[in-house]
């Protein structure tokens, strides 16, 4: 297989671009996907400042390297779960690839905030996923906010994208579908959010990171062998392997004509947010979810036997 | 023998026989986008050929959280 630029010996096959690159091109075809996409939706404005949230994984690691080469004023932020055997090593591979770099790096240790994820996982029955997610989300975007961050950039990529869709279409989850896409726009009490990673696949964004030498997490999370998108993400693998393009398709057909659709119909829906009680972020409730997690491990802990 | 390591499994197999990138794919039950194929650091793709002798490390790319 020869790459399709400069005929060398071909490093990654991509079966849905029917195309093939070498090591030496590869990255300008990841490099091309991402400028495209932060282009076509005016992710970023001349003289944003962009807080990257970053796991350790491959994904926002590669996009912190991305934007950073692309001329970008890049800030990195890290949530510590302090989760054994896994969150001690997502750290380690951010420190040491912000350091590489040369570029800022904060961390958020849940643990000092009372909401370390083994702890919140014994306290609360709640699938421990969506929990964390939430938390994680939540300190994204006060550091965001608070620190005058314009911008919140994630390495979600079209497999979490797609996953995602899917989720929400088999519920028919009306309220996501109408403002699912690659930009969230900043709204008050919520920082800009932006996904330039969005057009490339998982596979695409390994190559791309085996080939730049990133070095990054590996191991998956201990706690999410329950998690429901592993499973969609398998199902749209073997779709795309027998219809290529079918993740691209569903993704970006949703975006031109289903979305606008629901964004018309979450229009007409009264669901105002108003700031949390406690914390003043903005909810739907009177306490926000995070307080309320907050209020319920503290709760659990003051309960003796538990 | 072709030795192949599973990431990040850890896992080792034994291959008896030369085959492809993607019969070993196949063999793993992986689809050709769902792992990087790698031999002596240089990816590979599903055509190039696999050698006894080889050692391969199979890595696949689904983030799990």
């Amino acid at each position: 297989m020869k790459c399709r630029k400069c005929k060398a010996l071909a490093a990654v096959a991509l079966p849905s671009h029917n195309t093939a690159f070498c090591p030496d091109c590869y990255p300008d075809f990841v490099r091309s996907q991402v400028e495209r996409a932060v282009h076509r939706h005016k992710m970023i404005a001349p003289g944003d400042r962009v807080l990257v949230a970053v796991s350790g994984g491959k994904d926002s690691l590669a996009l912190t390297l991305l934007l950073h080469e692309l001329g970008h004023d890049v800030h990195g932020l890290h949530v510590d779960l302090d989760i054994p055997g896994s969150s001690t090593d997502a750290r380690a591979a951010c420190e040491g690839f912000f350091a590489k770099l040369g570029l800022p790096l904060t961390v958020v240790e849940l643990r000092r905030e009372g909401l370390a994820i083994p702890l919140v996982k014994s306290r609360i029955k709640r699938p421990i996923c969506s929990v964390c997610g939430k938390l994680k989300r939540h300190y994204f975007n006060k550091f965001a906010l608070e620190n005058g961050y314009s911008v919140l950039a994630t390495g979600h990529n079209l497999d979490d994208e797609v996953s995602r869709l899917f989720a929400n279409t088999i519920r028919w989850d009306a309220s996501y579908l109408s403002d699912q896409g690659p930009v969230l726009p900043a709204a008050d009490g919520f920082a800009r959010k932006i996904k330039p990673m969005y057009r490339l696949t998982e596979f695409e964004i390994a190559n791309f990171s085996f080939l730049r030498g990133i070095d990054h997490v590996i191991a998956g999370c201990p706690y999410s062998g329950r998690a429901s998108f592993p499973v969609y993400k398998g199902l749209w693998s073997g779709l795309e392997e027998r219809m290529h393009g079918a993740k691209v398709q569903f993704y970006e057909n949703f975006l031109r004509d289903g979305r606008p659709v629901f964004a018309a119909w979450a229009e007409h829906r009264e669901d105002p947010l108003s700031p949390c009680t406690v914390c003043g972020y903005p909810t739907s409730a009177a306490v926000c979810g995070v307080c309320r997690i907050k209020t319920m491990v503290a709760a659990a802990s003051d309960t003796p036997n538990t | 023998m072709i030795q192949v390591r599973l990431e990040p499994q850890g896992r080792e197999i034994r291959l008896p026989k030369a085959c492809t990138a993607l019969k070993l794919l196949r063999e793993l039950g992986l689809g050709i986008n769902s792992a990087l194929v790698i031999r002596d650091g240089e990816l590979l793709t599903p055509d190039r050929r696999l050698n006894i002798g080889d050692e391969i490390v199979v890595r696949t790319v689904t983030s799990r959280g």
